[in-house]
């Protein structure tokens, strides 16, 4: 929200310098964005009238200006084409400085001299968004009662601070010059202006024969009108205008200047209807079964029975809180006007404002939350400003529509409670002062306790915590000592979950995989390129951003193959990846939330192959205690079916790996070959055994044989391995196979595998009468299930 | 006799001197010392000597003797030192070729920060709490006390995976989780995935982290809250890091504050990365709201906490000094390489 810092020192005496204003304010809780000044360079610009118009001898488009600026009489040439002779101007006289930094001078134009330049709305510095092309196209032309000879700075407030404050939700009742007046005040310890509003004393009620207002819906909490006989619909004086300007609002006419002019000083959203268009007697509040309206604005809104209108008892004459109908829009012909200042709830103008896709400056007020009280102050307040610019005759009477008045609530604070839930000690007449800076009636009702009385327009005050923010914030956060938590000493830490976690990220990190973050959302067409049906069991979202993000991941793999599709595609030659991350499953049990489910997907491509990736696997189910993994032949669709096996530790399925299928390598763009492991965390910790147990080291020397084993090259060789362990018992302390060997030698069908076995027993030297027996069974049972035999 | 000695051991130094490898050193110690060797033969024909000359002659072979060992000894050492000499001289290589190429991956930096966070409250007593993504509306809304008509709740604010269960806007339902299932005194931090309904963009993403706070304990006080998160910032930026909590509203804490730190780039001078304002503003914060406590059980009266969140992903942009925060979730690895 725009705030002028003049229009404020109208209502506060603010002395201290601006920024440390906007510094006070931020402390205190109104947060200040920025602090701008309208037109920090422009000098010596002073009014003055054009008294003569006269053609250039020399030139065709310029005119020569005789222009008085009050103590003196000056000559100005020009080329703008609004100027005429008996118009106020804005002139940069000699050594003037106009907004962009241009120094002004006495210039030469083609034989005459200028001395001094007209000025544009740009030339000055104001707000130019709020002008129109033509407007912002020549000189501004100032009214003609203004005084000549005066300094533009002054006259137009170009010297004045836009305090750029950012509210926050519970203080609707700062969206207003008096809101903010009233912080600061209460910030600086300084007492606050009074505003005049309309008191005469009304002998009739005229306002009677003209308007009656029903409320049908209780979404109004209080309707409040007033009319006025319009003397002169014509431009609103000069130092409204700039007040306007300065806070983001256009000027239009007098009467809806007004308007605007009340709902920026109070926050009171009014509106004006021309009471001939009205065509009726009377204003009803209430929802209606109509179909469209048309708005200010020209534009047709499609309308419907949930949102609330002003009618005439027949069809809507205005968007309730949101903005006026087009049928009784004040027009230059307006003579006779009602005021409308209401009170609309919240939540009813949000959604009506949501669903038209309208937000105005009233609709957006209300939707913060508006004090009913207000309406009735509001009212009295344009009433006197009408008066008073001279643009409107009172009619006698005024409507108030307000079925239930609020009682202010009393709120208690105890003083000791109050002082140990901060942390400091002030005395109970230090926080009734800052209460009562604040505006709140506070009343000591014992030594430590206070009975504080809420103004109406503080909705967000219910509780103690409440009044215990507001004075700590008075007192100022920043005096509020820090100290160090005293109670129970905890010790906290890591779990035994959350410490695996870390290990296998440091596992992979240390083996050179890079960790990647990616999205949760996937989508059907995302999930399709994997080549797999798509699972029943999954989450898709009700309001999605856009189709790729519809539906939460059931799989890391598809993320990973478009990490590695954007490194394929920006050169980066290899990668190796990983990821420990949640997906995403429908809960079969109703009534419960879905399932999350952490997965650790490792994936790479470019250097590596299949045996480098399942070797990183073998090594990380080796450091979290698993002994024999199987990697069985099988898996999911989007791997390569003769390259993809899945992982399973004592009958517990961990798992995939595999290389890419050569489908999902072309729908994802992907290099030709990929490999990726994806691997459920739940089930990797349930197999860990990671309990770290010294074992005497071996005393006795170990045995080792080599074993040449040709067999069918169809069979796996994980199940050789499983034959050897099987038949060997506990003295076999290692198996490495050293060699896969087809070719030369080999009969075709066939292939040969080196194993060296280690046997060691723990408390004797082994002999050959203690493995032979082994190796002879080992050979004897690959020989009966494979027909395997030992290569000579 | 001696003569003869004499002239065997000048010939015996004369040949060690000879012996230029290791290997035919030990030919000379054998031609003279051993069981058939030189002296032992001479010595031998001791017995034919006088009682008188005996001693005397004994006396020289024996210093001869040693003298011939020493000779060989040092010999020896003299060899071998040559034999390395050749060694080394051989086997000299060019030391600024470059090493062996080893591969090191990285976490990535939102976990570097991540971990860097959790160090600073473990250390003063947090544990780590976790909870789902996909969450219950009332755990995201009603129990941390947002208003029912309240903008947050709508579809263009929050997604929704049904009428009643959203994707969690922020971590603190996992607070909530906690304080009803575990009695008071608690420490927790939650970081962890968050969503909302926002288009991304160099600022804003619809997926990113916080990491939540909460202390509850008798007597937790306001100033407990700045003196904790004051620490926090100076671990976390650096000793002369300054705080500044100013006035703010959350609808789950009251009173409630955002904390500023002094920019760590400039010191507070001013600078791009805070806008020149000297300020980088880092967490929100505020005294646990009673209706919040109630909600979960716990008596207000008797026990009070603060509560405190931040954007990860934020932090995790000002500490590196990363400028669009779409590059957190690219994983170009000319990006991930960066942070080691």
């Amino acid at each position: 929200m725009l705030v002028s810092l003049n229009w404020l020192k109208e209502y506060v005496d603010i002395k201290i310098p601006p920024f440390d204003f906007g510094e006070a304010l931020t402390m205190s809780g109104t947060k200040v964005e920025t602090l701008t000044v309208v037109s920090e360079n422009v000098v010596n610009i002073f009014t003055g009238k054009i008294t003569k118009i006269e053609p250039h001898p020399n030139a065709d488009k310029l005119v020569v200006c005789t222009v008085d600026m009050g103590t003196d009489e000056r000559v100005i040439v020009t080329a703008a084409k609004n100027v005429f002779e008996g118009a106020i101007v804005p002139v940069a006289v000699d050594g003037a400085v106009i907004a962009n930094g241009t120094k002004i001078g006495t210039n030469d134009f083609r034989g005459l001299l200028s001395y001094g330049m007209f000025c544009s709305i740009e030339e000055l510095g104001m707000n130019s968004d709020l002008f129109a092309k033509e407007i912002m196209e020549g000189i501004l032309i100032l009214p003609e009662n203004t005084p000549l000879g005066m300094d533009a700075r002054e006259l137009l407030w170009l010297n004045d601070v836009i305090i750029d404050v950012e509210l926050t939700a519970n203080r609707s009742d700062c969206q207003s010059i008096i809101g903010i007046a009233r912080e600061s005040a209460a910030t600086l310890d300084l007492p606050m202006a009074d505003y005049k509003t309309y008191t005469a004393i009304e002998n009739t009620d005229e306002i009677a024969d003209y308007l009656s207002v029903k409320i049908e819906n209780s979404a109004c909490p209080r309707y409040v009108a007033k009319m006025l006989k319009v003397k002169k619909i014509e431009p609103s004086p000069l130092w409204m205008q700039v007040k306007l300007i300065n806070s983001g609002v256009r000027p239009i006419n007098n009467i809806v200047d007004v308007t605007n002019y009340v709902m920026l000083e109070l926050g009171q959203p009014l509106h004006a209807f021309d009471y001939h268009s009205l065509q009726s007697k009377e204003i009803v509040v209430n929802t209606t079964t109509d179909k469209k309206i048309i708005t200010l604005d020209n534009k047709e809104r499609d309308i419907d029975e949930t949102m609330l209108m002003i009618t005439n008892g027949k069809a809507p004459v205005a968007i309730a809180g949101v903005m006026g109908g087009e049928n009784s829009e004040i027009t230059d012909n307006t003579t006779l006007i009602v005021l409308e200042s209401a009170c609309f709830n919240k939540g009813s103008v949000r959604l009506t404002a949501k669903h038209l896709g309208l937000r105005t400056e009233a609709s957006s007020r209300f939707e913060k939350g508006v004090d009913p009280e207000l309406a009735g102050i509001a009212a009295l307040r344009a009433t006197q400003l009408f008066l008073e610019i001279g643009a409107c005759e009172v009619i006698e009477g005024l409507i108030d529509v307000y079925p239930k008045v609020e009682t202010l609530k009393k709120v208690t604070l105890d003083i000791n409670w109050f002082n140990a839930f901060v942390g400091i000690t002030l005395t109970i007449d230090e926080i009734s002062n800052m209460l009562s800076r604040l505006f709140f009636k506070v009343a000591k009702i014992s030594e430590a306790v206070l009975e504080v009385e809420v103004p109406s327009y503080r909705g967000d005050i219910e509780l103690k915590e409440d009044l215990a923010e507001e004075v700590a914030r008075i007192f100022g956060y920043d005096n509020i000592p820090g100290t160090i938590m005293g109670g129970e000493t905890m010790i906290g830490g890591k779990t035994p979950v959350q410490k695996f976690e870390d290990r296998l990220k440091n596992l992979l990190v240390g083996q050179g995989y890079y960790e990647t973050l990616t999205t949760s959302f996937t989508s059907e067409k995302r999930l399709h390129g994997l080549n797999t049906e798509l699972e029943d069991n999954l989450i898709a979202l009700i309001n999605p951003l856009g189709e790729e993000n519809s539906i939460m991941r059931n799989t890391l793999i598809g993320h990973q193959l478009e990490v590695i599709s954007l490194n394929y595609n920006r050169k980066n030659p290899f990668g190796r990846f990983f990821e420990l991350s949640n997906t995403y499953h429908k809960n079969p049990n109703s009534g419960e939330l879905p399932l999350e489910e952490m997965m650790l997907v490792i994936s790479a491509y470019g250097s590596d192959d299949y045996f480098e990736l399942k070797g990183m696997v073998e090594l990380l189910l080796d450091q979290a205690g698993i002994k024999y993994p199987e990697f069985i032949a099988g898996g999911s669709e989007m791997l390569h079916p003769g390259r993809k096996a899945e992982i399973f530790v004592e009958g517990t399925k961990l798992g995939e790996i595999g290389e890419i299928h050569p489908l999902v390598v072309k729908n994802y763009e992907l290099p030709k070959r990929c490999y990726v492991c994806q691997i459920s965390f739940k089930a990797l910790y349930g197999c860990a055994s990671i309990d770290n147990k010294f074992v005497d080291l071996p005393k006795f020397p170990a045995s080792n044989r080599d074993l040449a084993i040709l067999l069918k090259q169809d069979i796996p060789a994980a199940s050789i391995e499983t034959i050897i362990r099987k038949n060997s018992g506990d003295i076999l302390e290692s198996i490495e196979l050293f060699d896969v060997y087809t070719g030369a030698q080999i009969p075709e069908g066939y292939k040969s595998l080196a194993y060296a076995l280690n046997f060691r027993h723990h408390q004797r030297t082994l002999n050959d009468n203690d493995i032979n027996p082994v190796i002879d069974q080992i050979l004897s049972e690959l020989k009966i299930t494979f027909d395997a035999q030992l290569r000579e | 006799m001696e003569l003869q000695l004499k002239e065997l051991r000048d010939r015996c130094l004369a040949d060690l001197n000879a012996v230029d490898e290791l290997k035919t050193l030990d030919n000379v110690r054998i031609k003279y010392l051993g069981k058939k060797g030189e002296l032992t033969i001479a010595l031998k024909g001791m017995g034919k000597l006088s009682n008188e000359e005996r001693p005397i002659i004994g006396k020289l072979a024996n210093e001869i003797r040693e003298e011939i060992e020493n000779n060989i000894s040092a010999q020896k050492q003299a060899l071998e030192r040559k034999e390395i000499e050749a060694q080394i001289k051989e086997e000299s290589i060019d030391v600024s070729l470059p090493g062996k190429k080893h591969q090191a991956g990285n976490l990535h930096p939102l976990t570097t920060t991540v971990n860097e966070l959790k160090e600073i409250f473990l250390g003063m007593g947090f544990s780590i709490a976790e909870g789902p993504e996909i969450e219950w509306a009332k755990y995201n809304f009603d129990y941390l006390n947002v208003p029912q008509e309240h903008s947050a709740r709508d579809l263009q604010d929050t997604f929704y995976c049904e009428d009643d269960i959203v994707l969690r806007t922020q971590t603190s339902p996992v607070q909530v989780r906690v304080m009803q299932k575990q009695k008071p005194p608690l420490r927790i931090i939650s970081p962890g995935r968050v969503y909302r309904f926002d288009e991304i963009d160099a600022t804003h993403s619809p997926v990113f982290h916080q990491m939540e706070g909460l202390v509850i304990d008798k007597g937790i006080t306001m100033s407990d809250l700045k003196g904790t998160l004051d620490l926090f910032a100076k671990k976390l930026f650096g000793e002369q890091t300054k705080t500044k909590f100013r006035p703010h509203q959350f609808y789950f804490t009251e009173p409630s504050a955002e904390m500023d730190v002094t920019c760590f780039k400039c010191g507070g001078v001013g600078c791009k990365v805070c806008s020149n304002t000297g300020w980088i503003e880092v967490l929100g914060c505020g005294m646990v709201h009673p209706n919040v406590l109630r909600f979960c059980s716990i008596d207000p009266d008797e026990y009070s906490g603060f509560a405190f969140g931040m954007g990860l992903d934020r932090i995790t942009m000002i500490k590196y000094g990363i400028n669009d925060l779409r590059l957190l979730f690219e994983n170009d690895l000319r990006f991930l390489t960066q942070f080691k």
